[in-house]
């Protein structure tokens, strides 16, 4: 009966042990909302309604001035000189003016630290200038979405882009602000620079071929946003590059991205593959016209972490020509992305994947704590049992 | 002031409709030394279209072929372009000639029993950056008394 007792102390003892382990200290249970990523309070269902709403009407808006605007580009080559290959204007309250002198210059430097000289597929670049009165009959202009249209859908060998410039770079247009001018010029170069998003792969690479063109629209040219990024930066472009992964909001940024790019985060080839190649089809369609409207504001979630420099890469590590031959392909994406990169699509992606954030660790992973515990329990069991063993007599 | 004026008016007049691109100039200039290298004979107009196409894709028009003339029918396309195919129709459609294997110059040689509309078909096999210029002339070389 003693020892039954004695176990019975042995088993409540091990399991209380167990639970201060394992359970929450604190009791506390999982927040709904996330601590620190950038996100607004949800709105009432009137408000998100009105929100949509705007966004729709942000994109028939924007499908409108570029329809518009290939009518008026037409105008603007025709008086460009010879093997002129961008041209520059500026658009506020639906007039079209010449572009702000500094705008224009920064777009000239920021093409040429692109290596475009004349292409074979021209950009044509409207600023969109904010306007200084609010107007309350329409939604405001979103700074960070910008509108491209393909050159199938102008003369061939014309891409469009419209890029809102936001209240701080119309000011600094308009000569209101210039504090730190030289900073802000490198700033402006630097923004238009991204800004040419696809216009800047059509005149450096010309039209895709069908079937790459067809996965990039699928995926909204996610992968195509930045010809050339530079050297990677110390900080990153996202939450997931800037903090530090001891701290509870690099988790919460790593889990708001897609599945198959939590994979890729932490190297697994199937798993970049499958998010860098979501979109490719065996029956590539394309839209006409080819608008394009993108999100480039900071807190979107990407599908892949730094995507939008990802072809720009591949570019950069396999040469103009294999590029090209992947660019204008009629092979499948997979197959000619592969052929380029002479390597699997996941295992380069992974590596290069690695190369922005040191590989994250999936699956089971205890507590450093935990496991000390746990073999203390196990030990002092062993020990126990050991002990009893030791001390039994059979009568 | 005359002078000025008529000057000024010439300019105008010469100006492009849209600025030339350095590929279309290469194919302009390309067509026009095909059309001297095959040196006609003819008082019949040489025919010259130009184009655009991306990789796989094709683009044709329509020619009167005069009865009794023979004619060379050439194309080319610019630095970029590896492959061009070039096929003359009859009024119905159906395939006359065909060449594919000249890679980027391409050229048939068609004698026309009758005077009928012809037509022409050219498909881009091969583009290394898309778009390419391709330029094609109808050259007549003499006509063969029946």
């Amino acid at each position: 009966m003693a020892s039954l007792k004695r176990w019975v102390v042995v088993g409540v003892t091990a399991c209380s042990v167990l639970a201060l382990a394992y359970l929450p200290p604190r009791g506390a249970t999982a927040s709904g909302r996330s601590f620190f990523m950038a996100q607004s309070r949800q709105g009432t269902r009137a408000r998100q309604r009105a929100q949509a709403l705007a966004d729709q009407w942000r994109g028939a808006d924007a499908a409108l001035r570029l329809l518009r605007a290939r009518r008026e580009v037409q105008e603007l080559l025709r008086e460009a000189k010879a093997g002129t290959s961008l041209v520059v204007v500026s658009e506020s309250a639906d007039v079209t003016t010449a572009a702000p002198p500094i705008a224009d210059s920064a777009i000239h430097i920021a093409w040429r630290q692109l290596g475009l000289g004349e292409t074979k597929v021209r950009v044509a670049v409207i600023i969109q200038l904010a306007i200084v009165s609010p107007v309350h009959d329409r939604p405001t202009i979103e700074a960070g979405i910008a509108a491209y249209l393909a050159p199938d859908s102008t003369d061939r060998t014309t891409c469009i882009a419209v890029l809102p410039s936001g209240n701080y770079w119309t000011r600094f247009f308009r000569g209101e602000r210039r504090d730190g001018a030289p900073f802000a010029f490198e700033a402006l170069v630097q923004t238009l620079k991204s800004g040419l998003g696809p216009c800047a792969f059509y005149a450096a690479y010309g039209t895709p071929g069908k079937s790459v063109r067809a996965w990039l629209v699928a995926r909204g040219w996610d992968l195509a946003l930045t010809l050339d990024a530079g050297a990677r930066g110390p900080y990153g472009n996202s939450l997931i590059e800037m903090t530090d992964r001891r701290y509870p909001w690099f988790w919460e940024a790593v889990y708001s991205v897609p599945p198959t790019a939590v994979a890729c985060l932490a190297s697994r080839p199937t798993g970049c593959r499958a998010a860098v190649l979501a979109g490719a089809s065996d029956d590539p369609s394309i839209p006409f016209p080819d608008l394009m409207r993108i999100d480039r504001r900071w807190g979107r979630v990407p599908r892949v972490v730094e995507g939008q420099r990802f072809l720009g890469d591949v570019a950069r590590a396999v040469g103009r020509d294999r590029f090209l031959n992947f660019w204008t392909t009629a092979l499948p994406v997979d197959t000619a992305l592969a052929a380029a990169l002479k390597r699997p699509v996941g295992e380069w992606t992974a590596d290069w994947q690695s190369g922005f954030v040191h590989p994250i660790r999936l699956g089971p992973a205890p507590p450093l704590g935990g496991v000390a515990i746990a073999l203390a329990i196990a030990a002092l069991a062993v020990a126990l049992v050991g002990v009893t063993a030791s001390r039994r007599q059979v009568r | 002031m005359k002078v000025v004026i008529v000057l000024l008016a010439i300019a105008a007049l010469a100006r492009p409709a849209i600025a030339q691109q350095r590929w279309e100039r290469q194919v302009q200039e390309r067509v026009q030394r095909a059309i001297d290298a095959v040196a006609t004979s003819s008082r019949l107009p040489v025919v010259k279209r130009s184009g655009m196409l991306n990789t796989d894709e094709a683009a044709s028009f329509s020619t009167t072929l005069v009865q009794g003339t023979s004619y060379a029918i050439v194309a080319v396309c610019d630095d970029d372009c590896s492959r061009l195919q070039l096929t003359l129709l009859s009024p119905s459609g159906s395939d006359l000639a065909k060449e594919r294997n000249s890679e980027s110059l391409p050229i048939l040689h068609f004698h026309a029993e009758t005077t009928t509309v012809y037509g022409i078909r050219v498909v881009m096999e091969g583009c290394h950056w898309n778009p390419c210029w391709y330029g094609i002339a109808v050259v007549p070389l003499r006509k063969i008394p029946s």
